[in-house]
């Protein structure tokens, strides 16, 4: 397995703060990973987030240490534009994120930007409409949608680009229960059909953790924990970093269980007799 | 104490957001509104406090008809903590931020005081006094708001969608401020779509769909009813959804009630 | 006001039509009720003005707009009024002034924001104001919102409003200003990450999704808007 994104010791301190934002950040990120970021607000995730896509050192500019590499490349030394066609970020505020009056034209906003032919664009928007489902919104004006469709009108204007890579920051967190789980459903199939390597920050991880793989634990700017989702959601490191457990994980902790199970299909079908 | 009768609102548009709302809520009751967006929970709301009059219909609150009364003096005995912290934070510490109000509804210099050091005592913001509330983080600034208007002892307290973008531990204190906001007598009113946040806080529940009230219950009996969730956009509860498949009943409101009879369901 | 100048999709003979066609039109309309000088002339162009309305299927918001402009126009004609002007030349300009409104807002009334980009691109301006343009229509709904919001939150707070005197009034409005400058700065820093994001100033002219281009509906219309609005130009001139 190659690693798609890889932070080798990364420490951020932003311009005319004193404290480093993040600390000595080192984990790796393999193709196909949909990787589950956790920690409070202010611990240094979205600094994480930033230092993925570019924006940092691009955009926000400060004292940069150690390295981060996506697909192999040095983020320092990539262009935003050239970065922005590899990752895909999709922000926490749908409605921030939405600059056209339609549908159709905000998912070819990022096409437009690159200089696309018309013809190119305008098959791409018919396949991210249709991959994310909101083809039949194409026309739509952007204050004519639900909360949920426009996160999915954002998921799309971002795929369009077709990345190797995608970002949500707390892609659902102004979302109903339901619209989050069938946002987070979506982007767990399009990581099984794509290929699509994902980085999620969720802060309800009852409804984040059945779809990734691997997740870190960032608490003030370190890292606390990093590795396979199952081993390091029973860490009581967790706590410390003022994170919820969702109650079918401590449920299964209390009982002793290792193999955590997911979901409360799979515990009921595993665990519980009938 | 607070009664809806036959309400129903229209907006400029013509858009019907409540319709023929019927509703009693009484001293000292825990109720949390839920349902899709666009449900009419905040158009219901914001009646409480006057912000919005019925198109037809009256509310009363403590016998007054909100029609003949204003914001401000409704507001004195219904506060209202609005969901983004953002739309109301303006003044330059803390301290200020949470006098606000005290100094609108005509309290004197030294009673402010007294009242903003209490508050801020109670929501552990007394080192941040000073600090400008737009520089704290998310959470601070959640409880600076809810301080602000905690204030001035409202007899009612609504919360507009008070969980989110908040982390564990900031939930944790906002679970305790309801708690103990709810038992000093007042009446909170909740609206939201955190169900795991008030499945433990066990209050009444509102579920609204398309300007209508379509279920009043309590959550116990509301938390497990699947298509109702399903229509109101909602999931169950965890324990309350484990509880259901393991056939107990009523639905535990914490792992160590599954604990104690796991004899009879675990199978390893 | 906003009303009188906010797109809602519609499929009118006028509405379909190519913006840069919609923009002759208008065009045509403003010189039209430019060169209206005396009382017959006015009251035609006026009635001229509202049946484009009306074969637009716009006449609702159009009247509403009207409606809106005759307090000033009121206001106007009390002016020319005082400054010596007789009634009927007074009652002239007022009318006017509301035929130069409503001719100027016939484009935004039928154009979608969306084609008032294209026409912009058409016309070859910078790619950074036409940005900035489409952005604040865009988010003028989304900024009025929030006002609401704050000001509600506000008023709970038991911020009065409706005062009387004007210095007390003006400092009770920071509550709402100073929020709503916070979030609108807010807004625009996200926006600045999400247009990074997806590549903004990639390449130097964006290219479109779709180019305009005018089919045979386009040339009818044109031809029909040169031929009455020539018409009806000489008509007033030699009135």
């Amino acid at each position: 397995m190659t690693a798609v994104i890889e932070f080798k010791d990364f420490s951020f301190i932003y311009e005319g703060e004193k404290e480093a934002a993040v600390k000595h950040i080192s984990f790796s990120v393999e193709k196909g990973d949909i990787l589950l970021i956790a920690g409070i607000s202010g611990s240094g995730k979205s600094t994480i987030l930033r230092a993925m896509n570019g924006l940092i050192p691009h955009m926000y500019n400060g004292v940069y240490e150690g390295e981060v590499l996506i697909e192999g490349k040095s983020v320092l030394d990539t262009p935003m534009n050239e970065l922005s066609r590899s990752i895909g970020f999709v922000f926490q505020n749908p409605e921030n994120q939405i600059f056209a009056f339609s549908v159709e034209r905000d998912v070819a906003f990022g096409l437009e930007n690159q200089g696309f032919s018309s013809e190119e664009i305008r098959e791409r928007v018919a396949w991210a409409t249709g991959m994310l489902g909101i083809s039949d919104l194409r026309k739509m004006a952007p204050f004519e949608l639900s909360d949920g469709q426009k996160q999915r009108t954002a998921i799309a204007g971002v795929l369009a680009l077709k990345p190797n890579i995608l970002i949500l920051d707390e892609p659902t967190s102004l979302l109903d229960p339901l619209t989050a789980k069938e946002t987070l459903a979506l982007i767990s199939d399009l990581n099984k059909e794509l290929g699509l390597t994902c980085i999620i920050v969720e802060h309800r991880l009852e409804l984040a953790a059945p779809i990734a793989n691997k997740m870190l634990v960032i608490s003030k700017g370190e890292v606390r924990n990093f590795g396979r989702l199952k081993d390091v959601i029973v860490d009581p490191v967790i706590y410390l970093s003022g994170i919820s457990i969702p109650p079918l994980i401590e449920l299964q902790k209390a009982l002793g269980i290792d193999d955590v199970r997911l979901t409360i299909d799979s515990f009921i079908r595993e665990i519980v007799h009938r | 104490m607070i009664e809806y009768k036959n309400v129903t609102f229209r907006h400029k548009s013509g858009t019907v957001a409540l319709k023929e709302i019927n509703l009693k809520i009484g001293e000292g009751e825990l109720l949390a509104i839920v349902g899709t967006n666009g449900a009419g929970k905040t158009t219901l709301i914001r009646h409480l406090n006057g912000l919005l009059k019925p198109s037809s219909g009256n509310v009363y609150v403590f016998g007054i008809d909100t029609k003949k009364a204003t914001v401000s003096t409704l507001s004195k005995r219904v506060g209202m903590v609005f969901q983004n912290s953002d739309h109301q934070l303006f003044s330059n510490t803390v301290e200020e931020e949470i006098t606000f109000g005290l100094k609108n509804f005509g309290y004197d210099y030294v009673k402010a005081k007294e009242r903003a050091e209490t508050m801020m005592r109670f929501f552990g913001l007394t080192a941040l006094k000073d600090r400008a509330p737009l520089t704290l983080s998310g959470g601070e600034k959640k409880r600076v708001c809810m301080a602000a208007v905690l204030a001035w002892e409202p007899e009612v307290l609504v919360l507009d969608e008070p969980t989110v973008g908040q982390d564990f531990i900031n939930k944790k204190k906002l679970y305790q401020a309801i708690v103990e906001t709810n038992a000093a007598g007042r009446t909170v009113i909740i609206v939201t779509h955190d169900v795991e946040f008030i499945w433990p806080l066990q209050p009444r529940i509102l579920v609204m769909s398309s300007g209508r009230i379509v279920r009043d219950g309590r959550a116990s009996d509301i938390f497990v009813d699947e298509g109702l969730l399903r229509s109101a956009n909602l999931i169950m509860p965890q324990l309350a959804e484990i509880s259901n498949r393991i056939g107990m009943a009523p639905a535990a409101l914490d792992i160590n009630q599954l604990l104690e009879v796991k004899d009879n369901w675990l199978r390893i | 006001m906003i009303e009188g100048f906010i797109f809602r999709r519609g499929g009118s003979v006028i509405q379909r039509r190519d913006p840069r066609v919609k923009l002759l039109l208008a065009a045509f309309l403003i010189v039209i009720s430019l060169i209206s000088t005396n009382s017959y002339g006015v009251v035609l162009t006026l009635i001229f003005i509202l049946s484009v309305s009306i074969i637009a299927r716009v006449i609702k918001r159009m009247t509403k707009l009207t409606l809106f402009t005759i307090p000033f126009a009121i206001f106007i004609f009390i002016i020319n009024y005082v400054v010596g002007l007789g009634v009927l030349a007074s009652g002239i300009i007022a009318v006017r002034f509301i035929n130069i409104v409503i001719a100027s807002s016939t484009f935004f009334i039928t154009t979608s924001p969306d084609e008032l980009e294209y026409v912009m691109r058409w016309l070859k301006l910078p790619r950074d104001f036409i940005f900035a343009f489409v952005t604040a229509v865009r988010f003028v709904p989304v900024l009025m919102l929030d006002f609401y919001s704050i000001a509600d939150a506000q008023k709970s707070r038991g911020l009065q409003v409706d005062v009387r005197n004007p210095l007390k009034w003006a400092r009770n409005l920071i509550p709402i200003l100073i929020p709503l400058m916070v979030n609108s700065f807010m807004r625009s820093e996200q926006l600045a990450e999400a247009m990074e994001a997806r590549g903004y100033g990639s390449v130097k002219v964006p290219t479109s999704m779709y180019k305009l281009r005018l089919n045979l509906g386009d040339y009818i219309m044109t031809g029909l808007t040169l031929f009455i609005c020539s018409g009806m130009m000489y008509f007033l001139v030699t009135l």
